[in-house]
């Protein structure tokens, strides 16, 4: 009971935290000053409060796209290790249902992208979801990984591998390096796409979501910043050194730290490096997975070994 | 027993009737009949087999050179007998308003009749375990399917894609020969049990009988690369057929893998590894192809090839498991699997109907003149995504139950550590890659056929199609959400099966029953869970809006004001992304005349299609394979790449004769 308390106060707050960090970063590395922390959340606040303005074209799918893509990202963060090596919601291979949960909230909203007729946004809607096929592999490389080499099949178990030996430290920073191109995919982060940008054309996320306003707009938003927090959260509890067992407190304050850490690394990555061409993208996902496609030879060559 | 032989007399009963009674109407219900009747006596028999296990055994004398006729109905047999009848009864309840408007001009007692012979083939090849009467049946039902293909045989088209099929199909029924005539050789006689003696041992021509038995079996279940009869024949049927074919009447090649490996008994580990490489290129290749497809039926039928080897993953690793002595991967494996092609037929067979409702309402089924249809056909558009989030695996339907068990095989620690382990986790991300492909696939149908504003004005839709095509859709989405939201249920159903398997194990090894499977019965509270959240949300948004009428405008056009629906985004824009990347497998034909000049005086046109690499390949080779090797030899000595190549060929196959001669 404490477990589900802590983990839905941590959701409470550290999504507009890390979205409040990540431009925080941007701003300073820019020389600006920034808006607040927590600004993502007053925007949340503000659009709820709006009437919402829809195509004449659309139809039910387009209401229900972004509460699909809300009710998704809230059961699958029941699944993920916000607070250290621990979720209230744990079983085996937990991870697929997750993956799968993340997959039928972006068909959700690419169907209510397509549901307008314009014709960006169905460009967006494609490019969304062809860069989602090519990033899966990598994800499942990258969890199948840590699942084989620790023997566990729940995703709050499988990300304490640690560092104990030269392999599992190598296995932990190649799936880590991997899961941080899955993060700048699956939630729309540069070098991939550009969030802030206001060109239609060479949009993928922003460009889905042109004609929804108001609540929908508000739930788009509250997910992607929630989905953000999951994936930074799964980076930084796979790079925790600190375990549960070590004492619960200190080892989810050492994972909001970490988690706050990736977000910071987020902005840097945006600030620093240009947006890639779109055709590049495949190039950079393969990136991802070829970096985890090492952590499991790492992972076949050490178990083998051992046996 | 007695039931069963009633059964059959009852389907070929409704096939004559069917043939011989005046009246279109009259023709129809007597096959509805018919398949009731004896739908309820194969289910009073079979059900019971299935649910609680047990054997039912039977031997009819028979004249020679057949001799004897061993009929046994086992919970394998059950399984696949408890949903092939009452489908193929759903699948002419569907014919019946689907022929309609042809009534008056056609006779459709021909349709009426082939669909009550097919019930007949699966009652013949699911029970019978004699060779001659078990291909007796497979002919029965290839030949039928042939005759239901070519319905509008008016049309070149179409009956150039039966005889495809007809074709491919007896290529696969020459393997079977051959796999049987290699039993027959060393054993003597056609029964199975008998068969089963000498299979249990590893020896060479066991070896060559599997490899013969998967390669027929993976043709009649269209498996990559033996699936290029299957695209053209499934536009080519009625909807009906293309149905029942891709989700019953082929699911017959997997059964027929099933009952192979109960036979095996004791694999050698090659057997598992080739059955998953072979699955998992089918399940790539076949999803590639769905993101490219113009056609809805043929970009259903691609999709078969992707489930088939879903389930053939499945059961590659339920094989590794047998021979590893692993009870945990004997169970995830073919009760993945086996559940899978129960979920395949339920929203394959669902997606079929609702392309068949659109192809009614609008005659065409062509994704880019399609469009906005969800408005005039709300029913059919609800059941096709449906049909479209199950196959595409997304919770809370049902194909994401068996796609979970496949994955917990694939990455379960009961896989011995090391390269087995690492092979697996890398299969496991390529079902995770076809899962995404699929989601694109079916956003990409759904999405253009349905929503946004009708791309062709000269396409014209009819309104909502009648109850007689609904109520089989309706049935098949009940089952979808069940099977899916209540995960228990299909497990119930494939516990008996499973454990068949899992007695093959040496007696050493635990029987775990399903244990393994039900570690993942959380999966069970994810999809109610889901469905909670997602009501709160729909309440709390109905509160924030206070009752307020919602306002309506034009769809954002970035400041474009004169928009029109050609404007929208196209299928093959949509996929083009994807299809660059994977141009190997997919190749496009293009034809186009752009337009000339600053001022062109003549409209230009572009038309893309995306062709089959094998088939064309396939069609090269046949028709001009002297020319491409008159090309190809010059090259040789010249280009390195062309050279290193046909040295590696070369290399290959000397050194497959050279350890092929060693061995014997």
């Amino acid at each position: 009971m404490l477990l589900w308390l802590a983990h839905v106060a941590a959701l409470l707050v550290l999504p507009f935290l890390t979205v409040g960090v990540v431009n925080r970063t941007k701003s300073r590395w820019a020389g600006r000053k920034g808006p607040r922390l927590f600004q993502s959340l007053s925007d949340c606040l503000r659009l709820l409060r709006k009437q919402p303005v829809y195509s004449a074209t659309t139809t039910g799918i387009f209401r229900a796209g972004p509460l699909v893509l809300l009710a998704t990202t809230l059961v699958s963060a029941a699944m993920m290790p916000v607070l250290g090596a621990i979720a209230p919601v744990s079983f085996p291979y937990d991870f697929v249902a997750v993956a799968y949960l993340w997959g039928l909230g972006r068909i959700a909203v690419v169907l209510s992208a397509l549901d307008t007729g314009s014709s960006f946004e169905g460009m967006g809607a494609s490019r969304e979801a062809t860069y989602a096929a090519f990033v899966e592999p990598a994800l499942f490389l990258a969890l199948g990984t840590l699942a084989a080499a620790t023997g566990h099949g729940a995703l709050a178990d499988l990300v304490g591998l640690g560092a104990r030996g030269p392999a599992q430290a190598a296995i932990t920073l190649a799936c880590a390096a991997t899961l941080f191109v899955v993060l700048q995919v699956e939630t729309s982060r540069g070098p991939v796409d550009d969030p802030t940008t206001h060109l239609e054309l060479t949009m993928i996320h922003e460009v889905m979501i042109l004609d929804h306003s108001g609540p929908e707009l508000a739930a788009i938003q509250w997910a992607s910043a929630l989905k953000t927090t999951l994936c930074a959260a799964l980076v930084a509890s796979i790079l925790n050194p600190l375990h549960p067992a070590d004492g619960l407190l200190l080892a989810a304050a050492a994972n909001v730290a970490l988690t706050l850490l990736v977000a910071v690394l987020v902005g840097f990555v945006e600030s620093l490096v240009a947006r890639l061409r779109l055709r590049a993208i495949p190039a950079y996902v393969s990136v991802a997975t070829v970096s985890a496609l090492v952590a499991l030879l790492v992972t076949a060559w050490w178990q083998g070994n051992a046996r | 027993m007695i039931l069963l032989a009633v059964a059959s007399i009852t389907l070929l009963a409704g096939a004559g009737l069917a043939l011989g009674l005046r009246d279109n109407v009259h023709r129809g219900w007597a096959a509805i009949a018919a398949q009731a009747i004896a739908t309820g006596l194969v289910l009073s028999i079979a059900l019971p087999v299935l649910l609680h296990g047990g054997d039912l055994r039977h031997r009819v004398a028979w004249s020679y050179p057949v001799e004897s006729i061993a009929v046994h109905l086992d919970p394998l047999g059950a399984f696949f007998l408890a949903w092939s009848l009452p489908m193929t009864l759903l699948g002419t309840i569907y014919a019946f308003g689907y022929l309609r408007p042809y009534f008056r001009t056609r006779n459709a007692g021909v349709q009426f009749a082939l669909l009550s012979v097919i019930a007949l083939s699966f009652v013949l090849v699911y029970t019978l375990e004699s060779a001659f009467a078990f291909l007796l049946g497979w002919e029965i039902a290839a030949v039928a399917a042939w005759l239901l293909v070519v319905w509008d045989y008016r049309n070149q088209k179409i009956r150039f894609a039966g005889f495809n099929y007809l074709v491919s199909t007896h290529i696969g029924l020459f393997f079977l020969l051959a796999a049987f005539m290699v039993l027959h050789s060393r054993t003597g006689s056609m029964d199975f049990q008998s068969f089963s003696a000498f299979l249990q041992q590893p020896s060479r021509a066991r070896s060559i009988a599997f490899v013969l038995f998967v390669t027929s079996f993976g043709l009649k279940s269209a498996f990559f690369p033996f699936h290029t009869w299957l695209p053209r024949a499934h536009s080519a049927a009625p909807a009906h057929v293309s149905a029942l074919m891709s989700g019953v009447i082929h699911k017959a090649g997997l059964f027929g893998l099933l009952r192979i490996i109960l036979l095996i008994g004791q694999p050698e580990p090659w057997m598992g590894w080739y059955l998953v490489s072979f699955s998992a290129a089918s399940a790539v290749v076949g999803v590639l192809y769905t993101t490219a497809q113009r056609d809805l039926k043929r970009l259903l039928g691609y999709s078969s090839t992707e489930n088939v080897g879903i389930a053939g993953i499945g059961f590659g690793i339920g094989l590794l498991g047998l021979a590893w002595h692993e009870p945990a991967l004997v169970a995830l494996g073919f009760a993945g699997g086996i559940l899978h092609v129960l979920n395949h037929a339920l929203f394959k067979c669902l997606l079929f109907y609702a392309a068949g409702a659109v192809y009614r309402a609008t005659h065409v089924v062509d994704l880019e003149r399609l469009g906005g249809l969800a408005r005039r056909l709300p029913w059919t558009a609800g059941f096709f995504l449906l049909g479209g989030l199950a196959i595409s695996a997304l919770p809370p339907l049902n194909g994401f139950v068996s796609e979970l068990l496949v994955y917990a095989g694939l990455l379960s620690p009961a896989v011995p550590a090391g390269m087995p382990r690492a092979f697996l986790v890398g299969a496991a991300a390529l079902l995770a890659f076809v899962g995404g492909v699929s989601a694109l696939a079916m956003a990409r149908a759904f999405g253009l056929t349905f929503l946004g504003s009708p791309r062709d004005a000269g396409v014209h839709c009819e309104g909502e199609v009648s109850r007689w095509l609904r109520v089989p859709m309706a049935v098949h989405a009940a089952g979808v959400l069940v099977l899916g939201l209540v995960p228990a249920v299909g497990l119930g159903l494939v516990e008996q099966p499973v454990r068949l398997f899992q007695a093959l194990l040496p007696a050493a090894a635990p029987i775990a029953g399903l244990g393994p499977v039900q570690v993942l019965a959380p999966v069970a509270r994810l999809g109610l869970a889901l469905l909670a959240v997602l009501g709160g949300l729909v309440l709390l948004r109905a509160a924030l809006a206070r009752g307020l009428p919602a306002k309506r405008h034009v769809t954002w056009g970035c400041g474009y004001g004169a928009p029109t629906p050609r404007m929208q985004y196209t299928g093959a824009s949509f996929s083009s992304q994807l299809a660059g990347v994977f141009y190997a497998v997919l190749p496009h034909l293009r034809r186009e005349r752009l337009p000339e000049g600053p001022f062109p005086e003549k409209a230009g046109h572009v038309d893309t299609h995306c062709v089959d690499a094998v088939e064309k390949r396939m069609f090269e080779v046949i028709g001009e394979g002297d020319d491409l090797v008159t090309r190809l030899a010059p090259r040789v000595p010249v280009e390195p790449g062309v050279s290193l190549g046909a040295g590696l060929v070369v290399l290959v196959v000397a050194v497959w004769l050279l350890l092929g001669g060693g061995v014997r």
